[in-house]
């Protein structure tokens, strides 16, 4: 057969197939995944196969995968390690003393603190307790992250280049610090592709800003495609207006008149397929029936109303107010559920480099419910153990304070050498503590993880050799760690 | 391979690919008379080879290199020799990549390299043949070869098919039927225009049968001043112009002269070594003009930062290596980021001639930090003839005010009081600070402006004014900057006066004052306001809440809130948390003499005035009252009088103030008008040039050796006689020797018309760049370029004037499998119109366009928060506020871009961001971009102005009015059976609004023009959505 009538034939097998499943409703969902997963269904016997199916660039995957999506709760500004989970007791015999010439050693500070005389140590006014099976330390701040602590990996030794938060956030993102790369998420898409059609494979959900606080900017180039072709950026779905954009009907359209001009536009299309052979036609319409059905899909994906009452306490009292962070934890369920493959769910404000505390108790109830009862949600589905999930931010903060320190406030600058990150399911160990610093969580004195390291980490757990993850551009392979990173064997299962 | 695969086209599923991966085989076997070197090895060399045997000489191993002539014939390490002419078996580098043996087979397996058997052959049968070297093609110089014979005579129209027909000749192939003429109109006015043809314009074409016909159209085209709007915006994203800095706070900033010296050069079609060099150097030009420093401002593009806490140099550094490499791309195609760490692998391209370009830039004037400033110097000023007129009306209003104050001085007869008054009160005093308006200098701030109000409008304690704040949560407004400050000594105290309302008070007020930084408060009440913390100088409780309903006196000792002797204030805040709070006159009790007292005698305030260590009288005023009075002369006693008269004496003051404010006024008026005048940031280089170093790995602060300004050696060396600086960098590029610049230009105006450059990596010419498909005809256009004085519409010219260009875009069955991605030009171009096209398109057929050219950029519709969502607080543009008007509807070319959020009209279909250099766009199908076409607001309001123009202006019959629709969109008449499509479509419409008419009244308000009301809803509405129907057409946002 003519292999341009072949597509033609698939396409319209799809295009009639969009439009039954959408007739289904909810219950649906599984017809509404890839084609691709069922296409290769009698090719591959093998269930060894299976597990290395790829549905992006990669025909298959490296090694088989022990992640199938990743959501990373971004905690953007940098929240300080010192008042959450890096425990440093000791550091209340040196309040208000110079931090020691022999643990700087001359580093490099951001030119906010580099005028200041002294640097004084600022012991974190907050108490710390033990949880878990092992034991870790973990702040008053984030009670309910305590409780599952036997649950996630906290890795204490992550550092990163930058110092500044522009350059760091660009960093971690995309793996170098000035902007034009393809963030992770894209080249996850890129990479492996998405299992659900009617939905972008990297979603990104903003949360408002507490009342009351500040923060830095984020760029759109966070969730950017860079070189990558732009299918891959990640879509922001919105908290009001449209969840994607353009999303909904123009007022006075309902979706039988938007299917009235959809199926004349289909028929002048197909009969222009005809005339001029062009293939990418044929790509329109059906881009065009996604389009449709995606109309129908997002709202039920943004639609809580059907939660049940115990999964939403879960998420505590915030989570049926769109926009909060616990509403986008919960989104981010309901995304994973739906195959999306890499979710970000950016909190901003920790960036406390005045009046910490006070600060940090307003920000830290926000997250710490949520943060926790995403985790909580996901085990009892049982969707931890495929779902990556990652919390942290683009560095650290500085023990000594910038300002004023008294007994009860203080400041904290920039600090790249060492921060805090805690990591569950998806392949990584539960109940474990990675990395030590010194007594002044000022230098990692044990198993350092870099950005690049976590990077090619999060890879791996998806099944991708970050080494091997390549696209050609400008003359050069490039890839998300550039010619960095180690896989950081010893927080995987 | 991956440089064939259509971006667009993968989604269409692996059989497809698989299909074209061996079409793509067999042109790279077609050739099988001779094995070019340049073509087929050494891209499998660099691909696979050379990051070991390449240029970088610390990565060589066993002392072979294969990237240099002389390596292939020189005795390797183990005394073997790479390639022996003609004798493949003699050969190590043959014996090696056929090795049988895993540990002796080249490329080793832990590279991850592999050769294919075919490359591997490929490569013993170039042996064979003799093994013969070239220098990678690119870097050699073009010639202008002759067009080759080709049989299909009848089908030149000029030397590019000459070109192209051998090529197809070659495989057996030629060229489609020419396009039907009203295709070809539309599509040539798409490639010069970026707009369609009229119906009018097609019907003028079709009824036009002369020879000259097309030509006539093609020249009308290139005189419209449409062409050079249409042609910026490709250089525009190559020079990543945006309207904010790019970084951090991404503020807004002024480069849009710029943009528009742009547009006018292309209008002007402007020479285009000229258009480089007053690009790249117009600064530095022996005279330059200010149209000449504004075209500078291409090096000023780069996003820049002002964030908190960066390290300059680190910074400075960015820049340089961002405007190098831009320039690489740009006039070189050369991919210069790769050598800012180390050597090139592929490239020979040296680490230390990167940083010899680099130098070049290394000087620049521009700061580190761009001060989050609209216009961070150097700039240029766009002072026009207006502008003039108007500076000198406010001069003559100046000097007529000044006329008028010196008449009434000299109608004062003053006589001391007391001319020996005791210079300072011995009794501390109250001095007022702030009581009815405004301080000197002070900038006057809050989380919401201030509000001043009078008697009438609720209570004030002193003065005709008080000022107002209710707030739900903490709320407060502050002045800092005041010119005038407050001086504190030992045992004072400070007051401010506060009325709460009875009915909303607050739970909080709290006073702070600024002496530098704000920590001194005091507040009364609960501790509600989250400012400072402690029993602290900078939180200190003073008790509970003042009595409501009347105005208190809230008094707090200065040294209690951390302000001893010998502190200056220069700002106050009055904070609140909830609740309506009023405030009236605030300031000190002291001892100290303050700025601005009032003094009825001359002698007193003499006396007072000289010990004052800083105030706000005029320097002349200060120095003629140290001298003492005997020996003063007549000017300085004048001096020092008509200041006292006219600024202390309280019975003659109040005359003056009112001269004084109509002064004051003219001079913000002045100082409006130049802040008014537009700007543009432009280059300019430090009169000291820093001195350049390599820098190890590219790190800021790892020096290297010394390097002085140059270019890359494989590259013909400067011109004799260039200057060392940016001028000198222009004239090299221009040089008509230069291997690279006109080829990589003509290249780029290729890709315009057929989607793809002659190399498809327009961005990379070296030898990981994919080898040109017509590479004679590509040196033609070159050198032809260069021969017409770098005319750059005669190349526009000649490429539309062309056979192979004037091809149907039809793709015959079987081309589907053997050149999908066109690449032999068998058939004219087909590809997705870019988004800055579709959107003017919709507007333009609508009949929405506004053809304004140049200026600000505006602010057209766009969803609610998408700059708000990732915005710092506090910068420019944090908040999108939409224009009205006219702005809504202008070219997208002038579209406020905003860097860290660009407009997603465009962005949703492969814009990029802007922060870094792209000369080539994706082009991908997505839905999103199907979502926005049907729903955008933009998109529905044009449907229904298309949808009144249909019925205004196409005819009586619903058939007659969706055929002009149709033509204002595809410029072609619907086929019946489409015609039928539209009927039965429109009809279903129409039902279903004369069933609905509120939905169809909803439908109509889209937008900001209002709908014509003389028209039937539900007809409009059916005709809207039909119009919604043809915008989304396939045909329609398709160039054919």
């Amino acid at each position: 057969m003519n292999p341009v009538q072949n597509h033609m034939l698939s396409e319209t097998r799809r295009y009639f197939f969009g439009r039954m499943a959408k007739g289904l409703g909810a219950a649906a969902l599984g017809s509404l995944l890839n084609p691709k997963l069922f296409a290769a269904d009698s090719a591959s016997a093998n269930p060894a196969d299976e597990a290395l199916k790829s549905l992006g660039q990669m025909q298959i995957l490296h090694h088989a995968p022990k992640a199938k999506r990743v959501i990373w709760l971004f905690m953007a500004d940098a929240p300080s390690q010192l008042d959450l989970w890096d425990y440093k007791p000791k550091l209340q015999e040196f309040y208000d003393k110079d931090l020691p010439e022999s643990v700087r050693q001359g580093q490099r500070i951001t030119t906010m603190t580099s005028g200041q005389t002294r640097f004084p140590c600022a012991p974190s006014v907050f108490k710390f307790n033990q949880h878990g099976k092992h034991g870790a330390w973990i702040s008053e701040l984030m009670p309910n992250v305590g409780s599952i602590a036997d649950d996630i990996t906290i890795v204490k030794s992550v550092n990163t280049d930058a110092i500044n938060h522009d350059p760091a956030i660009t960093f971690i993102q995309t793996g170098s610090q000035i902007p034009g790369r393809p963030s992770m998420g894209a080249w996850t898409s890129y990479g492996i592709g998405s299992v659900n059609e009617n939905l972008p494979a990297f979603v990104v959900l903003h949360s408002r800003l507490p009342a009351g606080s500040s923060s830095q900017a984020l760029f759109s180039r966070l969730w950017g495609s860079g070189f990558l072709p732009t299918k891959h950026q990640g879509v922001a779905l919105r908290s009001s207006g449209d969840p994607v954009l353009f999303l909904s009907n123009p007022p006075g359209v309902n979706e039988k008149t938007r299917r009235t001009m959809l199926d004349g536009l289909a028929e002048l299309n197909t009969k222009r397929a005809a005339e001029v052979g062009d293939p990418e036609i044929n790509t329109r319409i059906a881009q065009y029936e996604m389009a449709f059905r995606m109309q129908t899909s997002v709202p039920e994906l943004a639609d809580i109303s059907k939660e049940p009452q115990s999964t939403l306490d879960l998420y505590g009292p915030q989570v049926k107010d769109p926009g909060t962070f616990a509403y986008n934890c919960l989104l981010a369920r309901r995304l994973a559920e739906r195959g999306v493959r890499f979710t970000q769910v950016f909190l901003r404000g920790w960036d406390h480099h005045n009046t910490l505390p006070s600060n940090i108790k307003k920000l830290a109830p926000e997250c710490d419910q949520p943060s926790a009862g995403l985790i909580k949600d996901l085990k009892q589905r049982g969707m931890l153990d495929d779902t990556l999930v990652i919390w942290g931010g683009e560095f650290g903060r500085t023990v000594y304070s910038q300002g004023t320190l008294t007994k009860d406030n203080y400041g904290r600058d920039h600090h790249p050498r060492n921060y805090t990150m805690w990591m569950a399911g998806g392949g990584v160990k539960a109940g474990l503590v990675h990395g030590e610093t010194d007594d002044f969580s000022y230098n990692i004195t044990d198993k350092p993880v870099h950005v690049h390291d976590l990077n090619a980490t999060i890879l791996h757990c998806l099944g991708v050799n970050h080494e091997k993850l390549t696209y050609a551009f400008q003359g050069r392979d490039f890839r998300l760690t550039d010619v960095h990173g180690n896989v950081v064997k010893d927080i995987l299962v | 391979m991956r440089c064939l695969l259509n971006l667009s086209l993968r989604s269409t599923g692996a059989a497809a690919v698989g299909l074209f991966l061996i079409a793509a085989g067999s042109f790279a076997s077609a050739d099988e008379k001779k094995i070019d070197f340049s073509r087929d090895i050494r891209p499998i060399l660099s691909n696979n080879c050379f990051k070991c045997h390449g240029f970088d000489e610390k990565q060589r191993q066993g002392g072979l290199r294969l990237d240099v002539k002389d390596g292939f014939g020189a005795k390797l390490e183990s005394g073997a020799i790479a390639v022996v002419p003609g004798k493949p078996d003699e050969s190590e580098l043959v014996k090696r990549i056929l090795h049988a043996d895993p540990a002796e087979k080249m490329p080793p397996e832990a590279s991850g390299k592999k050769l294919t058997p075919e490359q591997a052959e490929l490569i013993k049968k170039w042996v064979a043949q003799g093994g013969e070297y070239k220098t990678h093609w690119s870097f050699i110089p073009p010639v202008h070869g002759a067009p080759p014979e080709v049989t299909a005579k009848e089908a030149v129209r000029n030397p590019i098919d000459n070109f192209v027909l051998a090529r197809l000749q070659s495989e057996g192939l030629k060229h489609s039927a020419p396009a039907d003429k009203v295709t070809l109109i539309r599509r040539v006015t798409y490639d010069l225009t970026g707009l369609p043809p009229t119906p009018a314009e097609v019907d003028a074409f079709l009824a036009d049968n002369t020879p000259e016909a097309y030509e006539k159209v093609v020249d009308r085209l290139l005189k419209s001043p449409r062409y050079g709007e249409h042609m910026s915006r490709y250089w525009l994203d190559a020079v990543r112009y945006g309207d904010t800095h790019g970084l951090h706070f991404d503020n807004e900033r002024s480069l849009w002269p710029y943009r528009d010296w742009v547009i006018k050069a292309f209008n002007d079609n402007k020479p285009f070594d000229q258009f480089t060099t007053e690009q790249v150097a117009g600064d530095l030009l022996p005279g330059s003009t200010l149209e000449q420093k504004i075209a500078s401002g291409f090096n000023r593009c780069n996003v820049s930062t002002s964030e908190g806490g960066s390290i300059n140099e680190e910074v400075l550094v960015r820049y340089a290596t961002d405007r190098t490499e831009t320039l690489s791309t740009i006039f070189l195609g050369l991919t210069m980021g790769c050598t800012v760490c180390h050597d090139h692998k592929f490239d020979p391209l040296t680490q230390k001639e990167f940083y010899s370009l680099y130098a070049f830039y290394n000087s620049a004037a521009d700061a580190a930090m761009d001060g989050n400033a609209l216009s961070p110097p150097p700039i240029m000023k766009l002072k026009s003839s207006e502008h003039e007129a108007q500076f000198k009306a406010f001069d003559d209003e100046i000097a007529r005010v000044n006329e008028q104050t010196a008449a009434e001085l000299a109608k004062i007869v003053y006589v001391d009081p007391n001319p020996y008054a005791p210079p300072t009160s011995p009794e501390p005093q109250e001095f007022v600070w702030i009581d009815d308006d405004a301080l000197a200098g002070a900038k006057l701030e809050g989380d919401s402006p201030w509000e001043f109000i009078t008697k009438e409008q609720g209570p004030v304690f002193s003065g005709s004014k008080a000022t107002k704040r209710k707030a739900a949560a903490t709320s407060q407004h502050f002045f800092t900057g005041a010119t005038k400050t407050l001086k504190v000594g030992g045992g004072d105290k400070l007051f401010a006066y506060v009325y709460l309302d009875p009915a909303d008070l607050p739970k909080t007020v709290m006073l702070q004052w600024n002496d530098g930084a704000w920590e001194h408060r005091a507040f009364w009440g609960e501790d509600a306001i989250a400012f400072g913390s402690g029993d602290t100088v900078g939180h200190r409780k003073m008790g509970p809440l003042p009595k409501a309903g009347e105005w208190v006196r809230l008094e707090v000792d200065a040294a209690h809130v951390g302000l001893n002797a010998g502190a200056v204030l220069n700002g106050l805040a009055f904070s609140q948390s909830g609740g309506t709070v009023y405030w009236d006159k605030a300031g000190i009790i002291s001892k100290t003499p303050q700025d601005g007292q009032a003094f009825e005698s001359q002698a007193a305030w003499e006396s007072f005035e000289k010990v004052l260590e800083k105030s706000s009288v005029p320097q002349n005023v200060r120095d003629a009252i140290k001298i003492e009075v005997a020996k003063r002369d007549d000017n300085q006693k004048k001096v020092i009088r008509d200041y006292f008269l006219q600024s202390v004496y309280p019975k003659t003051k109040p005359t003056f103030d009112t001269l004084q404010k109509q002064l004051a006024d003219i001079n913000k008026k002045k100082t409006d008008l130049d802040n008014a005048i537009p700007t543009s940031l432009v280059m300019a280089d430090m009169p000291t040039p820093r001195e350049t170093f390599l820098l190890i790995r590219g790190a800021y602060d790892k020096k290297g050796d010394k390097v002085s300004i140059g270019v890359p050696a494989i590259l013909p060396p400067l011109p004799k006689n260039a200057p060392p600086n940016r001028l000198g960098l222009a004239k090299w590029l221009t040089d008509p020797g230069h291997p690279l610049m006109a080829r990589v230009t003509v290249n780029r105006f290729w890709q315009q018309y057929f989607g793809q450059g002659i190399v498809k990596t327009a961005e990379d010419f070296g030898s990981q760049g994919s080898w040109p498909t017509h590479p004679e005809l590509l040196d033609w256009l070159a050198t032809e370029f260069i021969q017409s004085g770098w005319n750059v519409k005669h190349i526009q010219k000649l490429i539309v004037m062309s056979g192979t260009y004037q091809q149907s875009s039809r793709v015959p069955p079987e081309m589907t499998q053997r050149d999908p991605t066109n690449e032999l030009l068998a058939r004219g171009p087909r590809f997705r119109l870019d988004g800055e096209v579709l959107r003017d398109s919709a507007l333009f057929s609508s009949g929405l366009l506004v053809e304004k050219m140049g200026g600000r950029g505006v602010r057209p519709y766009q969803p609610e928060g998408i700059w708000e969502a990732v915005s710092f607080l506090g910068s420019s543009t944090q908040i999108f506020k939409q224009d009205a008007g006219e702005s809504i509807y202008r070219r997208s070319l002038y579209t406020f871009w905003k860097r860290t959020a660009p407009p997603p009209s465009l962005t949703t279909f492969d814009a990029p961001s802007r922060e870094a250099c792209v000369v080539r766009r994706g082009r991908t199908n997505t839905p999103l971009q199907a979502l926005l076409l049907m729903n955008d607001k933009q998109y529905v309001e044009a449907a229904r102005k298309l949808a009144e123009r249909m019925m205004a202006e196409g005819g009586a019959t619903p058939a007659e009015r969706l055929t002009y629709a149709f033509r204002w969109s595809t410029a072609r008449k619907p086929t019946d059976p489409e015609a039928a499509v539209l009927l039965k479509i429109f009809q279903t419409h129409l039902a279903d609004y004369q069933a609905d008419k509120p939905a169809a009244e909803k439908l109509l308000a889209v937008g900001d023009t209002k709908r014509n009301e003389k028209l039937d809803a539900s007809e409009l509405a059916a005709y809207t959505m039909v119009a919604n129907l043809i915008l989304n057409l396939d045909e329609t946002v398709t160039k054919e």
